[in-house]
């Protein structure tokens, strides 16, 4: 990867529709054979962002570069993107050969060129012996394989991803998931992706950007953004993080003691700007916090625990949730694997969760 | 991950710099003239005729004046009782294509499978297809004092005496107009009910409400829009169609479209504008209390 | 229907709708019925001859009035129908929907002969118009602009069919999924190609139904072609005027027999046509077999 050209780069894009802001100056740019994905919730802007990039949509300010060329003025069919669709964009009236055909044969080139062409790239996809199909004889899954050997055999070096999986069920779409991944690692072309589902996201990505309201709140590896989140918002919407509030007592060096239902955690500072008195947000993910009955040996003196009743447990399977109401009815969840045959404890009984020394992370609005 | 190690852009085609080529630039246009042909053709002479309305007559075609001629002759006449009375008669048949029709159009939506309704409503084209003018010519061998209605009943010992209402009378000009105009609150009918989800009957069968009140109280608000218009259609074709009370009607039957035809053919312009003018006038009015009463862009709703 | 529903009321309600068809087809199917009797309307006695028909195809004038019916049909419907998938375009992309839509509408609530009342004196303005400019340029080729005739009566009937045309275009526009245009220029076609290759062949039994449609209301028209016709005569002026002077004979039947023919002909070939279609493409929509083997996406 080569800093000084990125493959993809935003500046400034911003997208009105009305007085509505779809995307508010977003900068971002992707690396060469990166594997990119823009997550966020529905309505957020990763979709409008795409599209702009793809040229579907006409910036109202700010530019898009392309392979280093401004590229924001230029219709899609102009553009080195090469695009795959929720669903349903595969042309009907056209056969599985016919559809992944289509743009090499506007691009004129020799019919038998085409056809091989066409028929290599559906057996990378593993569609092969489904050339004279027509697309309502493919299950969801065929079809978007279909559209990814239409937009690949292009043999452009941008692909973009519109949330090709929304459309499949939940065990097709961890399968196609890691399909793409291999895909993509493939080809070693810049994959774009657009998700709402972190899962899906965790699974391809390289680097992933959080979208949320027209803005890019965060990007960074897919590691990163979820063990160690730098905004409120970015702990609330990956993983399972419990988020609490609170007023700073003390800053001492790297150190910050913040008062939350009137007991004390001590957070690491992280170089974070804030002072005495001010109120901050603070995220733990519910796998490291840990649930103990309250029988008066621990204490809230190292500010790694807090007391509160128990409420309830959920049971999902893998994974069970212990639940903890604060004082001020906060509910702290933690996630414990594993079957455990020990009874809950009685609902409404004291209990206290605790964790360990750098898993609370402190953020400021 | 199989980066290549160059900047990315090596063995790429180059971007070429975009100009839109001519049929690029004038597609944008193209999409204008169907709007402009309507403006152009349609638009401008129906509110010419406003214009036109107040101009002064000449033995054979009038001259640009301003004279409030034409309307004194419309409203200081005969014609606007026969214009009124048409609007009676309009009304009637509007009521009873709708009581006829309408039902219609419920059935096909609650009760035939969904795949088969649009072939359902294909029947009703059928008739809609064959010339209006004929068929309400072939309507005079049919309602005709020796005709094939009369000749039925009197065969079946119904009656003794032939039915001379139904033709060359108020009478025959209504079921003109309804056998004319019917096929349409089946059409708006049909894409009215559209609005009307059919889990609607289910739960109305739920709470028990009778088909009484489920009419009154969920089909007719739901609907309204596309009956609206429906009935409006109906409306401003009675008073417009000249060929119905022309045809079918007796003395007295005189609508809108009559007196314009009439004029035209006395070579009286402007008076025939001033009644376009006012039916053009009826139309707007209808159209706008439609609109605030229903708000009309509902109709849009399943062709966007 | 659903399962407890009074299956003879159901019964009763079919009854009624093809009942009220039948109602509306009776006139015209009486008036064939009549063209077919040697001794014509109200004869004791019915002979089957088609002698009527053969005074129509041998009468020159008729025959005249047909070809500029034709005529009249084929250059209003090459006009209306690339206008109509063009509102229809320009109504999917504009978001001042409800202008556009009320400019292409609203000549369906506007009475035939209040339109052609105000578009005769229009033209004649026009024409006027163009004379007096001629005049004071010193030319005389702007004299026949707008001058009635074939012209005025074809922009007569786009005004009255473009309504119906731009209707069903949309409708079936509607069915058509725009991610696919979308696809298309991903896939490097210009907005044009797109709608070439693949809007338009989804779109065709539309556009091929809303021909027809032209094609009938055309053939059909009275009122309008008569005020803007100018000179000429068409099939139904012929028709209607030979009514009106001399009421109905035997030869009016037969007339008014073959236009509905003709429409009838054309709206059920397409209905047969449609159904037939939609028959196969749920024949192809039956389940195939999967292909022999099937290999998972290369890893």
């Amino acid at each position: 990867m080569n800093a000084i050209h990125p493959t993809v780069q935003v500046r400034q894009l911003s997208k009105n529709y009305g007085s509505v802001q779809a995307l508010k100056n977003v900068d971002l740019s992707i690396a060469a054979g990166e594997y990119f994905v823009l997550l966020g919730p529905s309505g957020g802007g990763k979709t409008t962002l795409l599209r702009t990039i793809g040229g579907f949509h006409k910036p109202s300010s700010g530019q898009v570069w392309l392979n280093g060329q401004e590229v924001s003025h230029l219709p899609p069919d102009k553009r080195p993107t090469a695009m795959v669709f929720q669903a349903y964009a595969l042309f009907p009236h056209m056969s599985v050969l016919g559809n992944v055909g289509y743009g090499l044969s506007l691009a004129k080139l020799p019919k038998a060129e085409v056809r091989d062409k066409s028929i290599a790239m559906l057996e990378m996809v593993g569609l092969k012996g489904y050339e004279d199909r027509r697309p309502h004889e493919l299950s969801g899954g065929q079809q978007q394989r279909v559209q990814l050997a239409r937009a690949l055999v292009l043999d452009r070096n941008i692909l973009l991803l519109d949330e090709p999986l929304a459309a499949l069920d939940a065990q097709l779409r961890k399968d196609m998931c890691l399909e793409l991944k291999h895909l993509q690692e493939k080809v070693g072309i810049t994959f774009i992706h657009v998700t709402h589902n972190q899962e899906e996201a965790m699974t391809v990505a390289d680097r992933i950007a959080l979208i949320a309201n027209g803005e890019l709140v965060e990007q960074g590896a897919a590691r990163d953004i979820y063990r160690t989140p730098e905004r409120r918002f970015t702990a609330s919407f990956v993983g399972e993080n419990n988020l609490l509030s609170g007023t700073v007592a003390s800053v001492e060096g790297d150190t910050v003691t913040v008062q939350v239902c009137g007991q004390p955690l001590s957070v690491d500072r992280r170089d974070l700007p804030v002072s005495t008195g001010a109120t901050v947000a603070l995220s733990i993910r519910s796998e490291l916090v840990e649930m103990v009955p309250e029988d008066g040996s621990a204490s809230s003196a190292d500010g790694l625990s807090l007391a509160g009743t128990y409420t309830e447990s959920v049971y999902l399977g893998l994974t069970l949730s212990h639940r903890v109401a604060l004082s001020d009815g906060t509910q702290i969840v933690s996630r414990v694997v594993g079957e455990s045959d020990a009874p809950p404890p009685v609902a409404g009984s004291a209990a206290r969760v605790r964790w360990k020394p750098g898993a609370l992370r402190l953020h400021i609005n | 991950m199989t980066a290549p190690t160059d900047n990315g852009l090596d063995g790429l085609p180059p971007v070429e710099p975009y100009r839109p080529t001519l049929r690029e630039r004038m597609s944008g246009w193209a999409f204008w003239v169907p709007i402009v042909f309507m403006v152009l053709f349609f638009a401008l002479p129906m509110a010419l005729t406003v214009v036109f309305s107040v101009f002064e007559r000449t033995m054979f075609w009038m001259e640009p004046g301003f004279t409030l001629a034409a309307y004194e002759n419309f409203f200081f006449s005969a014609r606007l009782e026969n214009f009124l009375s048409s609007m009676g008669y309009s009304l009637i048949s509007v009521v009873v294509s709708f009581c006829l029709g309408f039902p219609i159009a419920v059935f096909v939506r609650k009760s035939v499978p969904q795949a088969a309704q649009h072939r359902v409503v294909l029947l009703f084209i059928l008739p809609f297809m064959v010339s209006e003018i004929i068929r309400i010519f072939a309507l005079r061998p049919v309602l005709q004092r020796n005709g094939l209605v009369n000749e039925t009943l009197i065969n079946l010992g119904l009656i003794d005496e032939p039915v001379t209402a139904l033709i060359y009378t108020h009478t025959g000009v209504v079921i003109g107009e309804v056998l004319s105009f019917m096929p349409f609150i089946v059409f708006a009918g049909f894409l009215a009910m559209e609005a009307v989800p059919k889990f609607i009957f289910e739960v109305c069968d739920d709470l028990g409400a009778g088909p009484v009140r489920r009419f009154t109280d969920v089909i007719l608000p739901l609907a309204a829009p596309g009956i609206f218009a429906g009935a409006v259609f109906i409306f401003v074709n009675g008073i417009g169609v000249a060929l119905i009370p022309n045809i079918l009607g007796g003395p007295g039957a005189v609508n809108g479209g009559l007196i314009a035809t009439q004029a035209i053919t006395a070579l009286d312009f402007p008076l025939a504008m001033a009644v376009s003018a006012i039916m053009m006038a009826t139309l707007m009015g209808l159209l706008y209390i439609g609109h605030r009463l229903f708000d009309l862009t509902k109709i849009l709703a399943p062709m966007n | 229907m659903d399962d407890y529903a009074n299956i003879w009321l159901h019964r009763a309600k079919w009854a009624y709708l093809l009942l009220v068809v039948t109602t509306l087809m009776t006139p015209v199917f009486y008036v064939m019925y009549i063209s077919f009797n040697e001794n014509g309307f109200g004869a004791a006695e019915y002979v089957f001859t088609t002698r009527w028909y053969g005074l129509i195809f041998a009468d020159a004038q008729l025959m005249n009035a047909l070809r500029w019916t034709m005529s009249l049909a084929a250059v209003t419907t090459v006009l209306t129908i690339p206008m109509a998938l063009l509102a229809a375009k320009f109504y999917k992309a504009t978001r001042a929907k409800v202008p556009v839509v009320f400019l292409l509408l609203a000549p369906l609530f506007v009475a035939p002969d209040i339109l052609s009342a105000a578009l005769l004196v229009f033209f004649k303005n026009l024409n006027f118009t163009f004379r007096w400019l001629g005049d004071q340029l010193g030319v005389s080729f702007m004299d026949g602009w707008a001058q009635l005739g074939f012209t005025t009566s074809v922009i007569g009937l786009i005004i009255y069919t473009i309504p119906y045309a731009f209707v069903v275009i949309l409708i079936t526009m509607g069915r058509y999924n725009k991610e696919q245009t979308e696809a298309a220029r991903a896939c490097g076609a210009t907005g044009w190609r797109a709608f070439w290759d693949i809007e338009f062949p989804q779109i065709r039994p539309g556009v091929f139904s809303a021909c027809a449609f032209t094609v009938i209301l055309c053939f059909n028209e009275y009122t309008r072609t008569s005020l803007l016709k100018g000179g000429f005569d068409t099939f139904t002026t012929v028709l209607v005027s030979q009514m009106l002077n001399s009421g109905m004979s035997e030869q009016s039947y037969a007339m008014s027999s073959f236009v509905s023919f003709v429409a009838i002909a054309l709206i059920g070939g397409i209905i047969v046509f449609t159904l037939l279609r939609s028959e196969a493409a749920a024949r192809r929509a039956q389940p195939v077999a999967e292909p022999g083997t099937r290999s998972t996406a290369a890893a």
